[in-house]
């Protein structure tokens, strides 16, 4: 005898009924507004790239990180062969990936429009969505405009917005990812948790220190859940989609260091410095500067930080925790970075750009905690956002660790080139020489894979010559086969040997020993010189037999 | 509140209406019982009723007015004035002294004789309030009482004949005598001829237009006999059931042959197919590297567009909700008066195990059963079946049909018989181990109103309801949600061509038949109506109401389902295909991109072991070859797809399982690439099929997950 189990039939919404996120349902989010998104993108991007590319290729002030980026996109398409291993494993890969449909055609990368345009347009990326956070948050249209006109006058966003891909790049797909779960707070639709979870992985591609946030958004994902009184499956499902976009791109990418580097953590440690002549701080010192990088740089974050812990704690509002706790993560980064030695540059005053950008988040979230109050605070935060524009115009002519500040507000003041101004660190703005040398190249016609050299010191003469493809470097076979050449290079069809006058590169290391004698000095400037081959001339060969 | 007296001495109807009273019941109510509440007077709600001894009345009234109510006796025309003055009279809606002398007469009869009880009496009124459906229908569909006994009643209360039809054999010749569509369309039958009279079987008397429609059509004088209606429904099939089979194998092929899947590939396609091997073996032998360089590109390039696309349509729909919505307060406010009848196919094939599970499935839908018309579709030799569902007497609102043998032996082609003998102004299509959510129906009638014109059809969503069984049917609604959560429901705001899902696929009856319905010979009959409704013109919208249905727990029984989807998508692409320029002018180049790119998704997995083969090889033995097939950008492309899009696609499996609200078997989409060989091993089984057995359907066994407990 046996008897069938008729299972009961569970209607949907009986299904949904003890689920906490809204799922299958509608959600009450402000309506779409592409056209309101698209403008404050095409504006943002129209206005710094004119403004950066006066800065940049009139003014000089680059970043020459910027241009090793932009070298490497133009490789992934122009080298010989071209590669996607170009992009390299000592910036974060999106940092150059992203920058590359920019670089299929050579047309405006040697004169260097690319990097204003591309920054500009990572910060109408940010613009727009820091836009739509507000407009969750409930600000008039005309504080709105005031914030963001206020954020974009800002001197030290500016300088990055105009002329600092990679930092644009990163923060607009952290505000995205953040914004995302401002989002799913507001509406409790699972779906801001999925999109949140894409935007980390992306932004953790495009930089690293994203991983820390995503690590505080996941854990307050799953307590803000279980406070809400959601079942485990939900916390966990929810957990999962959030998570696993991020994990799955540290795996990829740790797996790749390991597979080529065999150095699993390489990407963690690839900005460590390199040599000792690096600054010492000490746990106090570290406080200072943590101190005056907010005072200078966020100014705001002296207020919002303890006003969130404030309304988090006292009025039961978990995510204003979350992103005090946030906050607090990006004032404390850099000095962490520095303690841990992880940054070649301690205490940079650009760390202060995302202390910034948390800052407004933060101060958003306030307004909307206000609830009525919400156009009162938006309006304090906007006036706030103004009265720091020169204050940190001021500051970033006398913070102490910092790159082109001080050059940039010059070039501000001055209307004039900065070539051969001296930064605030004692490093001095040289582009023409890589111009020169570059344009030198490129008028030489000679055949590809003709001028060796080691493209980690002269990747702006490859950069400003526009082929990359001239070039013997050690991304086309790799280094193996780029020692040979330097061995031996006529036997590589070597006609010339591309380095800096400094010393400071891999080829002139390989003839430390010999020195260039039996090459001919071709072509010189401050920077680079570059040697014929002759014919017969046996490199290194002789050296030792 | 429910204390509730009665009295005589009160205040009246005739001392006026208080308008804040008059709207406590429901027009409905109001005319079914005969009560109109009037005044409140002291803290009690004052009621007209015409019987106000009446305790099912007294009941009635007091469950839904939230105050004391005393019932105060008032005539009849007293309580009809002040209702219509209240809820002033449509004409088609009002029931007619005639339908009410019936109903009356009815109730009492059915009482008096014990054969209802008043609870039954009582369930069934309030069913009459809201559909106004006939009180002895709705009490046969409840299985309060049985057709016979209904029959029987309607017999005595219009003095007419009853006739049994059960082993009745018709004479063939008398009975074709009445046009077939009359026939149906009506439920008559001509069952004798007695001397120049023909008596006809006739499921409830006919009124005078009708029978004059069918004297006219017969011509000659007509008796009618009343029959129990299952065993009338019976008949006329047996009557005209070769001409069903007929329309329903060769309607598609005869009138539309260039879209009938019964060839399978067309001339050109022959020619174009064999040309392009010659010409690949050709270049194999003339450079063979830089042919198979070739090959891999056109497939990473196929891999990457259709990955873009999907991608793109499941990012859109992550964005926002695009499924047509009803709420909850829409669903209340239909009036279920003006509820169209609703057909519903069932197509069954050695299924009686599970017909007592779909009977209460369908039992549980919110729609008046009286207007209710399933249609259970049984093939004529599936014996088991067939005696199951009599074995059931299941009341009239479920109709057994049964499919004489024929090939090709397809659920399309009992999908077309069934249409044939459908009485609904729109039609659905569900498995019979599907359970619709019971609000369904209403939603898609909704949906059609809300919708443009040329909506012809509004899919349902569908999901497992066994979802946590194993493994296999996790990773089974992890793609479901996917597909039903975010790609169709994009597909749908965007007006593409849907290749609709194998049931919960909502008709407009009508154009469904114009456009002859399923093609039997298609083995994904539903994917490729998708198409042909787009071809006419016509679109499918997607609304927000989900069936579940059984995930196939076992990996040959997958396997098999599977395959014939794959070799159904390649059999509808091929059709379709067969006039790309004019396919191209009939529903434009963006729907023509679109359907290739649908479609492309099952070539996509016939190439995936091909290159998962590869990717392991290259791993393990860093064979030169393999590097050499990927040059430059082909490299770039695949690289992408590899690693990213890889990715995305399984955060795809997953973002829709969340979408849906299933966090449990999240985890299970991290493990999708297991499925995804399983799916590829399953579209290699239809492609090869495809040459070999074309038109033989997989049949799914379904039922595997119920425990069987000793």
């Amino acid at each position: 005898m046996s008897a069938t189990v008729q299972p009961a039939i569970v209607t949907n919404a009986a299904r949904l009924a003890g689920i906490v996120q809204a799922v299958g349902r509608r959600s009450l989010d402000v309506p779409r507004r592409r056209w309101e998104s698209v403008l404050v993108l095409a504006v943002t991007t129209i206005v710094y790239s004119w403004f950066g590319f006066r800065v940049v290729a009139q003014q000089h002030v680059v970043s020459y990180e910027v241009l090793d980026r932009l070298n490497r996109a133009l490789m992934i398409w122009h080298n010989n062969p071209a590669k996607l291993s170009a992009i390299g494993f000592d910036y974060p890969p999106l940092q150059t990936l992203l920058v590359s449909p920019l670089a299929i055609y050579r047309f405006g990368v040697d004169f260097l429009a690319v990097i204003p345009v591309a920054s500009a347009f990572f910060a109408g990326l940010l613009m727009m969505f820091l836009n739509t956070m507000m407009r969750r948050t409930g600000v008039p249209a005309m504080l709105r405009i005031g914030g963001l006109a206020a954020l974009g006058l800002n001197p030290l966003f500016a300088l990055y917005a105009s002329t600092g891909g990679p930092l644009m790049m990163w923060l607009a797909f952290l505000l995205a990812s953040v914004g995302a779960v401002y989002a799913w707070y507001i509406t409790a639709d699972v779906r801001f948790v999925m999109i949140g979870g894409l935007g980390f992985a992306v932004a953790g591609l495009a930089g690293y220190t994203t991983l820390m946030y995503f690590l505080l958004a996941a854990i307050g994902i799953g307590a803000i859940l279980a406070h809400l009184g959601a079942d485990g499956d939900e916390v966990e499902g929810t957990m999962v989609g959030f998570a696993a976009p991020a994990i799955y791109v540290v795996a990829l990418w740790t797996g790749f260091n390991l597979l080529l580097l065999k150095n699993p953590i390489h990407w963690i440690t690839s900005a460590a410095p390199t040599s000792d002549a690096i600054e010492q701080f000490t746990v106090l010192g570290l406080l200072r500067w943590t101190g005056e990088l907010v005072l200078y740089g966020a100014p705001l974050a002296i207020v919002v930080l303890p006003a969130l812990f404030f309304v988090g704690l006292s009025k039961n509002n978990p995510f204003a925790v979350l992103l005090g706790l946030m906050l607090t993560l990006s004032v404390l980064t850099p000095a962490m970075t520095v303690l841990l030695g992880l940054t070649d540059s301690p205490m940079a005053m650009e760390n202060a750009v995302p202390i910034l950008v948390m800052s407004v988040i933060g101060a958003l979230w306030l307004a909307r905690s206000a609830g009525e109050g919400v156009t009162a605070i938006s309006g304090l935060v906007v006036l706030a956002l103004v009265a720091s524009i020169p204050w940190t115009f001021q500051g970033m002519r006398t913070y102490k660790y910092q790159a082109l500040e001080m050059v940039f507000t010059d070039a501000v003041l001055t209307g004039e080139s900065q070539e051969g101004a001296t930064t605030r660190g004692g490093q001095t703005v040289a582009l023409d020489p890589s111009l020169e040398m570059g344009q030198f190249i490129q008028d030489l016609d000679v055949p590809e894979g003709a001028v060796l050299t080691d493209n980690a010191a002269t990747y702006a003469v490859m950069l400003f010559s526009g082929e990359p493809e001239l070039f013997l470097d050690r991304i086309d076979q790799s280094d193996g086969p780029w020692l040979e050449a330097a061995r031996d290079p006529a036997a590589s069809d070597v006609d010339w040997l591309l380095v800096t006058t400094d010393g400071d590169d891999l080829l002139t290391e390989q003839y430390s020993e010999v020195g260039f004698e039996g090459l001919t000095l071709y072509h010189e400037n401050d920077e680079y010189r570059l040697y014929s081959v002759p014919e017969g001339f046996t490199g290194l060969t002789t050296v030792g037999s | 509140m429910t204390t509730s007296i009665h009295r005589t001495g009160s205040r009246r109807l005739t001392d006026g209406l208080e308008s804040a009273a008059a709207t406590l019941l429901p027009e409905g109510i109001c005319r079914t019982f005969r009560v109109m509440p009037y005044a409140s007077q002291d803290g009690e709600v004052l009621v007209a009723a015409a019987d106000a001894d009446d305790e099912i009345t007294l009941q009635v009234v007091s469950e839904r007015i939230d105050a004391p109510v005393v019932l105060v006796r008032h005539t009849a025309n007293e309580i009809v004035a002040a209702i219509d003055e209240t809820y002033p009279p449509v004409e088609d809606e009002l029931e007619t002294v005639e339908e009410r002398r019936t109903r009356v007469q009815m109730a009492q009869m059915l009482t008096r004789s014990g054969l209802i009880t008043n609870e039954q009496l009582q369930d069934a009124m309030l069913q009459h309030a809201r559909s106004g459906d006939a009180l002895g229908e709705i009490l046969v569909a409840n299985s309060a009482i049985s057709e016979d006994i209904l029959v029987a009643a309607l017999s005595e209360i219009h003095q007419m004949q009853r006739v049994g039809l059960r082993d009745f054999t018709p004479d063939m010749e008398v009975a074709r005598r009445l046009p077939e569509p009359i026939a149906q369309r009506h439920q008559v039958l001509p069952v004798a001829d007695a001397d120049g009279t023909l008596l006809v079987a006739v499921q409830r008397p006919m009124d005078a237009e009708l029978l004059e429609e069918v004297e006219e059509a017969v011509q000659q004088p007509v008796r009618q006999l009343l029959a129990n209606r299952v065993d009338l429904d019976e008949l006329i099939q047996k009557v005209h059931g070769d001409h069903y089979s007929e329309l329903a194998t060769s309607f598609l092929m005869e009138n539309a042959p260039e879209i009938s899947a019964h060839k399978v590939f067309s001339t050109g396609q022959k020619v174009v197919g064999i040309g392009f091997l010659v010409l690949v073996a050709v270049f194999m032998v003339v450079s063979p590297m830089n042919t198979l360089i070739a090959l891999v590109g056109l497939a990473s390039a196929i891999y990457l567009v259709v990955s873009v696309y999907k991608f793109r349509l499941t990012l859109r729909a992550l964005g926002t909700h695009l499924e047509i919505e009803a709420t909850p307060e829409e669903i209340a406010a239909l009036d279920e008066r003006t509820l169209p009848i609703y057909t519903i196919l069932v197509p069954l094939y050695k299924e009686g195990n599970i017909v007592k599970r779909l009977v209460r499935d369908m039992n549980a839908l919110d729609y008046p059963r009286t207007r209710l018309d399933v249609k259970l579709l049984c093939e004529e030799d599936d014996v088991e079946t067939i005696d199951m569902i009599k074995s059931m007497e299941l009341p009239p609102h479920f109709h057994c049909v049964v499919v004489p043998d024929s090939l090709p032996k397809t659920k399309p082609k009992a999908c077309n018989f069934g249409l044939q003998v459908a009485r609904g102004k729109y039609c659905v299509i569900f498995d019979a181990e599907d359970r619709p959510d019971p609000d369904q129906l209403k939603k898609a009638i909704i949906a059609f109103r809300q919708t443009a014109d040329n909506v012809a059809c509004v899919q349902g969503k569908l999901n497992h309801f066994n979802q946590d069984q194993n493994l296999l049917t996790a990773w089974f609604a992890n793609e479901y949600s996917m597909h039903f959560e975010l790609v169709l429901p994009a597909m749908g705001a965007a007006e593409q061509p849907i290749p609709l899902g194998g049931t919960s696929n909502h008709f407009k009856t009508s154009i469904l038949r114009e456009l002859g319905a399923w093609d039997p010979f298609n083995v994904t009959e539903d994917a490729d109506l998708g198409i042909r409704l787009h071809r006419e013109g016509y679109r499918t919208a997607m609304i927000d109401s989900t069936t579940l249905e059984e995930a196939n727990s076992s990996v040959p029984n997958w396997i098999r389902q599977r395959s014939r989807w794959n070799k159904g998508y390649y059999q509808t692409w091929l059709v379709h295909m067969r006039n790309p320029i004019g396919l191209i002018a009939k529903i434009g180049l963006k729907d023509f991109i679109s359907f290739n790119l649908t479609m492309g998704s099952a070539y996509v997995l016939l190439m995936n072991p091909i290159f998962w083969s590869l990717t392991t090889l290259f791993v393990f033995t860093q064979a030169s070859f393999i590097q050499a097939l990927f040059p430059g950008l082909v490299f770039y492309v695949a690289s992408a797809m590899l690693f990213v899009g890889n990715f995305v696609f399984i955060y795809l499996n997953l973002a829709g399982s969340l979408q849906r609200g299933e966090f449990g078997i999240t985890r299970t989409a991290l493990l999708s690439p297991l499925y995804w060989g399983l799916m590829s091993w399953a579209a290699w089984k239809g492609f090869l099929q495809l040459f070999t057995n074309p038109f033989y359907w997989e049949k799914t066994e379904h039922g595997l997950d119920e425990e069987e407990v000793h």
